[in-house]
């Protein structure tokens, strides 16, 4: 039997770098990623069972074939400060409606808990729960249990978690220092569970444990497929997982007409939601580096078939993932004539929007496959797109399956993006990067990057309900909140003409936002050389021999 | 079964619900608050994008400015500096915020990961340092306490490493101010502005060293200068008016209490220029200008107070820091007539300075004293205040977001005055001094009138 893709035998789970070969830093166009993503070739050796999508696959007989599968990949000498991993699980399994999360770390890796308090009652009133607070508990570590050990702590909070909330599980994340310091962790939530008698699932998070954030997602769903669901599922044909976080109810309505009622995963979710899980008639998710690992546990383990689409985002990803759907849950036939009434709905108001956004350019800064999606939503509503940063970059999602390929599927049916940077979350490159493109407004996800464009004069479009530009609705829904987005660029002007840039004239006036990977050495030249026009000549990242006054805009 | 938590029976432990305080790496806000600062965070990827949800976003929406929020440059601590170490990416970064950030001052502060794989941040620093450029470095592990611990770890390494020795003449009329801790006390930068009026008003020069008013590291190199330094807190601060005691000779003066309403902020002015011993003509002109602006407004308000005929709140609580604590404690029980009835202290200040903090409740105004609880966890506060004999008025409560809960339960009025608050936008805010004790009473009334809180 062939090897599985995602072995829940063990509590832990491998990086995104080890398990998909994820890169953070990258820049060129999104049609030389997508060649050198492989991704057929990768999904391949993930079906054929080999397991990983990283370099590891190649060891062996067919070592030649290591080399030309490793994405090449910009390692800068200065970051700045991002995500991790443990905030992830946070919002994730911190946001769950009965059960509870136990942080075991100083009390600093709890810190982003008022900001998860806000998205999950946020969430609650979107999704017509009863609105509550989280209750995540930290242990609230200090310097002795760092050098005589936490572990008697960490049975203490659980207990206390029990006691106050009585949960009907309890999820405990690692911390970087309670990862390097040793805690036992599978050990101690064993003997809790035996205890306390409720699921107690440790989950290993630590933020160094992996270069991007997104591994926390991956670490959750592990937590969730290996413990929560039900081992024993009785099938629920009409019951779909989407694998999602804080957003508006909007795949109901969606997928009404296939007859499907919903299962949110997993925030938000109840116990038994979570436990429903192994029961559904498919899983799909609103963004594959969210959803993909968990889609491919289920489907590997509980016969759980993932839906394999690109994202229900635009109209030809939108079209291509409710054909995906109505195919697997057996309902293909009607769908052609729905999904082109659908486009007659929309049509009038389509050609309106379409009409007031011709000329204007956008620029798109979120997760890696959501950003995919991002790109084709605009563009269908004629906005232009020449350039777009993604956090990270899987160059294959868990299971393989070549139609999830939402980067080659984007560039296949929208176009070339021609600017296309791998950045997590750097406004340094940022500034760079924008004004290489020039665009009237940005998407953005996380926290980081739009502060910047503001004070360049360049409005945003937070996309915090990630479900808003969701189908044939959300197209509509997205053009006109555009409108919106676009008058706030009188608040741009007003910050451009009087805020400070905290970047030095040298570096504003570097053309390759990656120079300092390809030629670190310029880091101990004389302050002053970094600024000739020879450097860039020789330094340019598309060998342009002049500084134009464009480049210098922002010096 | 219910598919929502059931609380029960509370019990305090090392557990932490609902925290009110972020970690000692937090301290990398203090030095965005220092115009011209440049944090450099030794440490793993999201701490620093946690302390700024705790200390700016979760609190007020501050923002930030400079090298704060996305800007910071970060070591984002990996797997291989974790095993191999982490001391030559710090170096690499260094060097590269060097040129790339625009800066007067960088601070690398160190957090847990680095601290326990025993990288030597020292000696990276150093060479810096002896080749001129200004580079401080501070350990402000979070497992070493809350973010008010990591800001005074701070502001004594850059004392002892940028600003250095002197020997020279002091300034007279030259204060220090240690006082609030950045971006932690939610409406720090109203406050330092409020705070450097007043004292500029009584004839002062003030050294407030962070937030818009302060002139930056320049200021800083000027402290061993000043006459005296003026520690306003019930105990952040006094670790470092100590030390600069001994280090440059200098006397301080210790007010615990930040003075909130005309009565007090004037006795604070003619407590410091007493202790000063300046010429009080300037002082006494500008405390009889405040009085007339103050007393002009409360005599108006004063109307609404004395007739409003659905019932004001007459009983209150407050769980906050005990910098805030106290401030609002006192201005609330002695100059508005309002009973304190449970005075949560969240700041979990050291042992040694709890008795004098305790004692300053015991004495509030003329036959009115309350007891300081000094409790942590917000699941304990929460059960605290719930079982709380408000007696027959409205429950007031000045705390934060997390005592949203319990509000709502008692059908009180909850005013937030510290971290976290993630439902109010705070620009420039001041409840203390003369200004602010007349925006403090606004925010109070308005919530009782039914406008919100």
């Amino acid at each position: 039997m062939a090897k599985k893709r995602i072995n829940l035998k063990i509590s832990s789970v491998d990086n995104r770098e080890m398990r998909l070969g994820t890169i953070t830093s990258w820049d060129g166009s999104a049609s030389e990623l997508v060649e050198a993503s492989r991704y057929e070739a990768r999904g391949r050796k993930k079906t054929a069972g080999k397991g990983r999508g990283d370099c590891s696959g190649c060891q062996g007989s067919d070592s030649g074939e290591r080399k030309v599968c490793r994405l090449q990949e910009l390692k800068m000498p200065f970051n700045q400060q991002t995500m991790c991993s443990h905030a992830i699980v946070a919002c994730q399994l911190g946001n769950l409606t009965d059960c509870i999360l136990v942080e075991h770390s100083p009390i600093g890796c709890s810190a982003s808990n008022p900001r998860f308090n806000q998205g999950f009652k946020i969430g609650l009133a979107r999704r017509g729960k009863p609105i509550q607070s989280l209750q995540v508990c930290s242990t609230n570590l200090k310097e002795n249990d760092m050098v005589f050990g936490a572990s008697d702590r960490l049975r203490q909070t659980i207990r206390d978690a029990h006691e106050r909330f009585t949960p009907k599980a309890i999820f405990v994340s690692m911390s970087c220092s309670t990862a390097i310091i040793g805690e036992d962790l599978d050990s101690v939530t064993a003997e809790m569970e035996a205890e306390i008698k409720i699921p107690v699932v440790p989950v290993y998070c630590e933020g160094f444990r992996s270069k991007h954030w997104s591994t926390g997602f991956d670490a959750s769903q592990h937590g969730v497929v290996r413990q929560i669901v039900n081992k024993k599922p009785k099938k629920q044909n009409d019951l779909i997982n989407i694998v999602n976080l804080w957003g508006t109810d909007y795949f109901t309505p969606m997928l009404k007409p296939l007859g499907l009622r919903v299962n949110y995963l997993i925030d938000m979710a109840s116990f038994d939601e979570m436990r429903q899980a192994s029961e559904a008639a498919a899983t799909a998710a609103f963004c594959h580096t969210l959803g993909s690992y968990m889609a491919t546990a289920l489907e590997e383990h509980y016969g759980v078939p993932q839906i394999d689409a690109p994202q229900p985002f635009g109209l030809a990803g939108t079209d291509d993932w409710l054909r995906a759907v109505a195919k697997t849950v057996g309902k293909g036939d009607m769908i052609e004539e729905h999904i082109e009434s659908e486009h007659r709905r929309i049509a009038p108001k389509l050609a309106e929007l379409r009409k007031k956004l011709s000329g204007v350019k956008g620029f798109v800064s979120t997760g890696s496959s959501y950003a995919h999606a991002m790109i084709s939503v605009i563009r269908d509503l004629g906005v232009t797109v020449d350039g777009s940063i993604v956090f990270h970059h899987d160059p294959v999602y868990d299971a393989g399956h070549e139609n999830q390929d939402t980067l080659g599927h984007l560039v296949k049916h929208t176009g070339e993006v021609k600017n296309f940077t791998v950045s997590q979350t750097q406004p340094f490159q940022f500034i760079g990067l924008l004004r290489r493109v020039n665009p009237d407004f940005i998407i953005i996800r996380h926290n980081g990057l739009a502060p910047l464009a503001a004070r360049l004069g360049i409005p945003s479009f937070p996309m915090g309900d990630e479900h808003f530009p969701l189908g044939y609705d959300g197209l509509i829904r997205t053009g006109e909140a555009l409108l919106g987005i676009m008058a706030k660029k009188k608040f741009g002007e007003v910050l451009k003409r009087h805020a400070e840039i905290p970047y030095t004239d040298w570096w504003l006036s570097q053309e390759d936002q990656f120079i300092l990977a390809r030629h670190p050495e310029i880091l101990d030249e004389e302050p002053d050389a970094g600024v000739t026009t020879e450097n860039l000549v020789e330094l340019g990242a598309d060998g342009s021999s002049k500084i134009s006054e464009a480049n210098l805009r922002y010096a | 079964m219910p598919e929502t938590l059931t609380a029960t029976a509370p019990k305090q432990t090392n557990t932490i619900v609902h925290p009110h305080y972020g970690c000692a790496i937090g301290a990398v806000y203090s030095v965005v608050a220092i115009p011209g600062g440049v944090p450099i965070a030794n440490c793993g990827p999201g701490c620093a994008d946690k302390q700024y949800c705790i200390l700016s976003s979760g609190n007020g929406y501050q923002g930030t400015i400079g090298a704060g929020g996305g800007a910071m440059p970060s070591v984002n601590i990996g797997e291989n500096e974790v095993v191999f170490g982490g001391a030559k990416k710090l170096d690499g970064l260094v060097k590269s915020a060097l040129r790339i950030m625009k800066g007067d001052l960088f601070v690398v502060v160190t957090g847990c990961s680095s601290e326990l794989v025993g990288d030597d941040i020292g000696s990276v620093v150093r060479r810096y340092q002896r080749a001129g450029k200004p580079v401080v470095y501070a350990d402000a592990a979070g497992f070493k306490g809350s973010n008010i611990t990591g800001h005074l770890i701070v502001v004594r390494e850059i004392i002892d490493q940028f600003v250095g020795e002197y020997r020279g003449r002091k300034k007279k009329g030259l204060v220090n101010l240690f006082f609030e801790v950045p971006y932690f006390n939610t409406n720090w930068r109203g406050d330092f502005i409020e705070m450097k009026r007043i004292l500029d008003g009584a004839g002062f020069t003030v050294n407030v060293l962070f937030g818009p008013g302060s002139r930056g590291v320049e200021e800083w190199r000027d402290i061993p200068k000043a006459q005296f330094n003026l520690v306003v807190s019930p105990w952040v601060g006094l670790d470092t008016a100590e030390h600069l005691k001994e280090k440059y000779k200098q006397p301080y003066l210790h007010i615990p209490v930040i003075p909130v309403g005309e009565e007090a902020t004037t006795a604070f002015i003619r407590q410091v220029v007493e202790f000063a011993g300046i010429d009080p003509a300037k002082s006494e002109a500008f405390i009889k200008q405040e009085a007339h602006y103050y007393y002009y407004f409360l005599e108006h308000f004063s109307e609404f107070f004395s007739e409003f005929w659905f019932g004001l709140p007459s009983a209150f609580t407050v769980a906050s820091d005990s910098a805030t604590n106290i401030a609002m404690t006192k201005f609330l029980a002695d100059q508005m007539g309002i009973i304190p009835v449970k005075q949560i202290i969240t700041d979990n200040p050291p042992e040694k300075y709890r008795n004098a903090i305790s004692r300053l409740y015991e004495d509030l105004s003329e036959g009115v004293s309350a007891k300081a609880e000094f409790i942590e966890d917000g699941y304990m506060i929460e059960q605290e205040i719930k079982n709380t004999d408000f007696g027959a008025s409205v429950p007031l409560i000045l705390g934060s977001t997390w005592e949203s809960d319990v509000a709502t339960e008692l059908k009180g009025l909850l005013v937030k005055v510290c971290t976290p608050n993630t439902e109010e936008v705070v620009l420039n805010r001041s409840y203390i001094g003369y200004r602010g004790a007349l925006t403090l009473i606004e925010k109070v009334y308005t919530a009782a009138v039914g406008g919100g809180s």
